[in-house]
């Protein structure tokens, strides 16, 4: 029984939260047994299709060779790792990479959660319903299709011209080439990411805010609290933990550009890589003729590795402001 | 109370909310009256606000094209099941984390979060699945690697962990075994948060043709994104490809009117999950 | 009570240990046993398995069915095409190799994996079985000159897939604006640079130079010539070579077979290439080249010639500029196409060629049956056969004219590039232009062209791999602006020039050369 005693030990840690949930702590010990059943499939699931798999991350560290496979291929050492890290551009290439997708997390979260907000006030269930519909869609729409969207705006159909510098004409200001101009491209990949995920995010905060007591309101109301005084006191503060894991899940991820969008957008466009090149698009660019899957493991395993610690500094820092809100 | 007095905060997210709207209301405007618009139309402008020159070229070509009946089928098996199989799996796992159990909850988190960075890569999983479960050309391959999202484990749990927890005590006093309060409490009490990460799955099934490309080789089960993929992928490859003598597609049009091929079942089933978010939220306007 | 807890968790870590160890050792034991996956089973029915790039051709079913019950009936098994899409086929197809599938051919070139494959030993060395004099309709139909230059180092690892003898890139120009110019017989590069500048001046909505985003690498220092680059178009007889498709190409000593010394030197070196990029540059800057011709796609370009909004665009010796004369004439009236070759000396230049096939049909070494395989490419070299897949069931899929013309009926469309492009068995399209009738006729005859002396020379990327790989995203960096004129040429150059430097220009450049003097001595 002395197994039992050092499982209890937790309990021994400073109560952070309500007392309500010091007491859960202690309760479902009895129960614990069956409570395992309901994680049992998705532990299944993450053994098999997600820890079995990680084995192959043996050929980050091998010289890959399509006949031997990754298991039999011979060892390498680091040397998989070495072509992008020794590269003149690793640089500025995990410069964007953070820049871009720290600029990404933090505007898309922003725009979801005011967002969220505003379209709670908003009334009429009518107006509300098809909002809600309508901010959601550009997250089905295909990078490709955005791709298209964009170089008209920017350059016209032909190449020449495009909505925005007609607009920029209208205003006096001289025209400019967008799709040979870096500067601007961290801020209209932003917008972009903006709009394709600021709706689909905003659901998540939506039904968190559904979570939160009709009392909580009418209590504000009765002290006389404006709309806006509650929104800011009360929704904001109570959508701070769904907020906090979003962005907790996203710095792990940030060491992958989004692929994707990115590609899609900027594709081989050299003279805009200054400001846009990430690790994904740059490894991708790189590796496309060689079919090396030894130099593109070793690369996910650095942007894993790298993303983890990032994680792990994030949850302490977390843990030290605000524990509730730890995901751990 | 003055109910119909709007106050200065309620008037900036009307203008806010308006703007957004409009922000994606014209794109998305643009998109459709774009796959009615004739490919030459389209070449010449870019884009039409309203399509000038009929033409369904690219309707006709999705929807003659081999197997999309089949393709729907498919799309809608692997979202339905996938949906339902996914929601109760996660939930399960959601809970146990949400609990905060000694011992159990802190290592699950820790367990479910590091498939989220780290991935063995395409040829393990591609070996495990194909040589290993032998799931070729069965649904089954495209739904069950994607089974879990670690990212919706997540926004569950944090929404689990926003339920009242004297509700549970005071089921626990009673007499109520865990299972018995997950099922009966617990899922009753999260339906906004059900709708959502079930709203977010059938999404993922519902695009994903990656999966679909690696284990299903069989043309007549291609789920409907594969099927479109090929159609977009098709269209812009290298140079180094010799050019067929194919007949005139309409590039710009096809891959408009492919859009708005994915999006209409999504925006058709759309309501039934926002039913459950959207409830909650009007009392604290409404009241107002 | 809480050891529940212990020996659940004890249970599923040993549980999930043993397990992972188990598909270990799964895993390594596995590629030394013989494993039947997938794939038929030998002896019975067998059906090749097949892998196809591209989409499944509108009415594919039927004519897949027509093919089985021949092959069923002549050779005694079937086939069992996979088409995969063609952004994912390169990984797709690699992915199958590592995996060990038991998949028969493949579609391979040197800009899919085909060095990497037979480097490793993947594919199977064909020799042997194309001179076991088995496979007449093959031999009968592919050049045998054709089969020696695509030997690499003596080696034969794919059956070349052609449907013209050499492949050369030109202009496809809107003849009637041409004429509406006053410029009805446009033959060199002069001629096509009043062309252009007279349509941007009469042509406000048309942009002369049509540009995509997968062509920069071809305008300036390309084999055999580059597109925009006059002096190469005056001298086509410059060797160029790289370690791969879109990393630096190298210009090689045109007397190597006499001194023994290839002595490569980086393209902006060689004669003629700076002035074309200060040339291309002024057509970027006179508006001649459309300005997103980094980001525009090479089928949204082609649809944009067919709207009738570019005055030029890239054509190939293969044949099928003229079919996109339907779609235009419907968009513009009275529109009409013609092949421009600015070559110096017109039809009797002589120019380089290396006669590299740019697609090759592969045999892997697990598959099921080589020498099935082989037979299947013996099969598709039969007119009927070849027929029957190429342009599908006559009559619905397409209508015979004469013996080597045919009329496309349906939207039928096969990647014949990829299993059964014969040069000899191949049709033209009906409504063939005169001009590019002339250039396709003059493509078939191998005494056009003077052999590349560095022909068949396949240089291995592998030593070199990691500069190789940072020279690559140097060249897409700072080349490519480069060569559609976006930036500034001096700036421009010297840029690229410290990028590649810092990527390891000195070794790639030492390597080509060692591997490149070894090939001339192997000559």
């Amino acid at each position: 029984m002395s197994t039992l005693q050092t499982r209890q030990e937790p309990q021994t840690r400073p109560p952070s939260g309500p007392p309500g949930r010091r007491r859960a702590r202690r309760g479902p010990v009895r129960t614990s047994w069956t409570i395992g059943l309901l994680a049992l499939p998705a532990v299944v699931f993450f053994l098999v299709f997600n820890y079995l798999p990680m084995a192959g991350l043996v050929v980050a560290f091998k010289q890959f060779d399509v006949n031997l496979g990754i298991f039999d291929s011979p060892w390498n050492g680091l040397e998989n790792f070495a072509y992008f890290l020794e590269s003149g551009d690793a640089a500025r290439i995990l410069f964007n990479t953070l820049f871009l997708n720290i600029l990404f997390l933090i505007a898309t979260l922003a725009a979801g959660m005011i967002l969220a907000i505003m379209l709670n006030e908003i009334r009429s269930t009518f107006f509300k319903r098809v909002s809600q519909s309508v901010v959601f869609f550009p997250y089905f729409v295909s990078p490709v299709v955005i791709s298209i969207i964009l170089q008209v705006l920017l350059a016209g159909a032909s190449g020449g011209g495009g909505a925005v510098n007609d607009a920029l004409g209208g205003l006096g200001f001289p025209a400019v080439d967008w799709y040979t101009e870096p500067g601007p491209w961290p801020w209209i990949l932003t917008v972009v990411k903006v709009w394709q995920l600021g709706g689909y995010l905003s659901v998540i905060f939506l039904a968190a805010i559904t979570g939160i007591p009709e009392e909580v309101y009418e209590a504000g109301m009765i002290d006389g609290a404006s709309r806006a005084q509650m929104a800011w006191r009360i929704t904001l503060p109570l959508l701070k933990p769904t907020a906090a894991v979003l962005l907790v899940l996203g710095v792990g991820r940030i060491f992958y550009g989004d692929f994707g969008t990115i590609y899609a957008i900027v594709g081989d466009n050299g003279t805009l890589f200054d400001s846009t090149d990430v690790i994904d698009t740059y490894v991708f660019r790189a590796l496309r003729q060689l079919g090396d899957f030894g130099t593109t493991a070793a690369v996910g395993l650095f942007q894993s590795v790298v993303g983890f610690i990032l994680v792990l500094i994030a949850v302490l820092i977390q843990r030290k402001y605000s524990k509730e809100t730890s995901i751990l | 109370m003055s109910g119909k007095k709007l106050e200065p905060f309620t008037v900036v997210s009307i203008i806010g909310v308006s703007f957004a709207v409009l922000a994606c209301a014209i794109p998305f405007w643009m998109i459709i009256s774009g796959s009615f618009t004739s490919e030459t139309e389209l070449a010449t402008t870019g884009y039409s606000l309203f399509p000038a020159a009929f033409d369904l070229t690219a309707y006709k070509m999705i929807f003659t094209g081999p197997a999309v009946l089949d393709a729907y089928f498919a799309s809608v098996f692997i979202t339905v099941v996938g949906t339902a199989l996914s929601l109760a799996v996660t939930s399960g796992l959601s809970w146990v984390i949400a609990r905060r159990l000694p011992g159990i909850s802190r290592p699950l988190t820790v367990f479910a979060y590091l498939p989220m960075l780290f991935s063995g890569g395409l040829v393990p999983l591609y070996l495990l699945v194909t040589q290993y479960l032998k799931l070729q050309n069965s649904y089954f391959s495209v739904i069950l690697p994607l089974l879990v999202m670690p990212f919706l484990v997540f926004v569950q749990v944090s929404a689990f962990r926003q339920l009242p927890e004297s509700i549970f005590e005071s089921a626990k006093i009673d007499g109520a075994g865990e299972l018995r309060i997950f099922f009966t409490i617990a899922i009753p009490l999260s339906k906004p948060i059900l709708a959502v990460v079930g709203l977010f799955y059938a999404v993922h099934y519902w695009n994903d043709w990656f999966m679909a490309l690696l284990f299903i080789d069989d043309v007549h089960k291609f789920p409907l994104p594969l099927v479109l993929q090929n159609l977009i992928s098709n269209i812009s490859f290298t140079q180094m490809l010799p050019q067929l003598a194919e007949a005139a597609t309409p590039v710009y049009q096809l891959r408009l009117a492919l859009t708005a091929v994915t999006i209409g079942p999504i925006l058709l089933a759309y309501p039934f999950a926002q039913r459950y978010f959207v409830k909650g939220i009007t009392l604290g306007a409404t009241k107002g | 009570m809480s050891h529940h807890i212990m020996s659940r968790r004890r249970l599923l870590a040993t549980g999930g240990g043993l397990s992972l160890a188990a598909l270990l050792a799964a895993c390594s034991d596995d590629s030394q046993k013989p494993q039947s996956t997938g794939g038929a089973a030998s002896g019975g029915a067998l059906a090749l398995s097949l892998l196809l790039p591209g989409d499944l051709p509108a009415g594919w079913d039927p004519v897949l069915a027509e093919v089985n019950k021949k092959l069923q009936a002549d050779l005694g098994f079937t086939i069992k095409p996979q088409f995969i899409p063609w952004t994912s086929y390169g990984q797709q197809a690699l992915l199958k190799f590592t995996a060990g599938e038991k998949f028969d051919t493949a579609l391979q070139a040197r800009w899919l994996n085909m060095t990497q494959l037979a480097a490793s030993g993947s594919i199977v060395e064909l020799s042997s079985l194309l001179s076991s004099g088995k496979y007449p309709n093959l031999a009968a139909t592919i050049d045998p000159k054709i089969i020696e230059l695509n030997r690499w180092s003596g080696k034969l690892y794919g059956l070349p897939q052609i449907n013209s003898v050499a492949r050369f890139h030109h202009f496809s120009i809107r003849q009637d604006l041409a004429e509406k110019l006053g410029m009805s017989d446009i033959t060199d590069f002069a001629g096509l640079e009043k062309f252009w500048y007279d349509v941007k001046q009469k042509n406000k909505d048309i942009i002369p130079i049509g540009v995509s985003s997968r062509m920069p690498k071809l305008l300036v220092a390309w084999n055999p010539v580059g597109w925009l680059n006059p002096y190469m178009w005056d001298n086509p007889t410059m060797s160029i070579a790289s370690f791969t498709g879109d990393s630096l190409n190298f210009v090689l000593a045109a007397d190597g077979k006499q001194t023994g010394s290839s002595n490569p030197i980086p393209w902006w070196e060689a004669p003629g290439m700076v002035d074309a990029l200060r040339k291309i540059r002024k057509y970027y800057q006179d508006g001649l080249i459309n300005k997103n011709a980094l980001t525009l796609d090479t089928k949204a370009l082609d649809s944009q010639f067919k709207a009738g909004r570019v005055a030029s665009s890239w054509a190939m010796t293969d044949g099928l500029s003229s079919t996109a004369l339907p779609e235009l004439t419907k968009n513009v009236p009275g529109a009409m196409i013609a092949n421009v070759m600015p070559l110096k000396g017109g039809e009797s230049a002589k120019p380089y060629q290396t006669f590299q096939s740019d697609n090759f049909v592969v045999l892997n070494a697990k598959g099921q049956s080589n020498e099935k395989a082989m037979q299947l490419q013996d099969w598709v070299s039969i007119k009927e056969n070849h027929d029957l897949l190429n342009y599908g069931i006559a009559g619905k899929d397409w209508n015979p004219i004469g013996e080597d013309k045919y009329e496309k009926l349906s939207t039928y469309t096969f990647p014949g590039f990829a299993l059964a492009w014969r040069a000899k068995l191949e049709r033209r399209v009906k409504d063939m232009t005169e001009s590019e009738t002339k250039w396709f006729d003059w493509a078939q005859d191998i005494n056009n062209f003077t052999i590349d002396p560095y022909a068949s020379f396949v240089p291995d990327p592998e030593p070199i791999k990691r500069e190789n790989t940072q020279v690559t995203a140097a060249m897409t960096q700072f080349a490519n602006p480069l060569f559609i004129g976006a930036v500034d040429v001096d700036q421009g150059l010297d840029k690229l020039k410290k990028a590649l430097d810092r990527a390891g220009l000195a070794k790639v450049q030492a390597e080509m050369a060692k591997q490149a003097d070894a090939y001339l001595k192997g000559q």
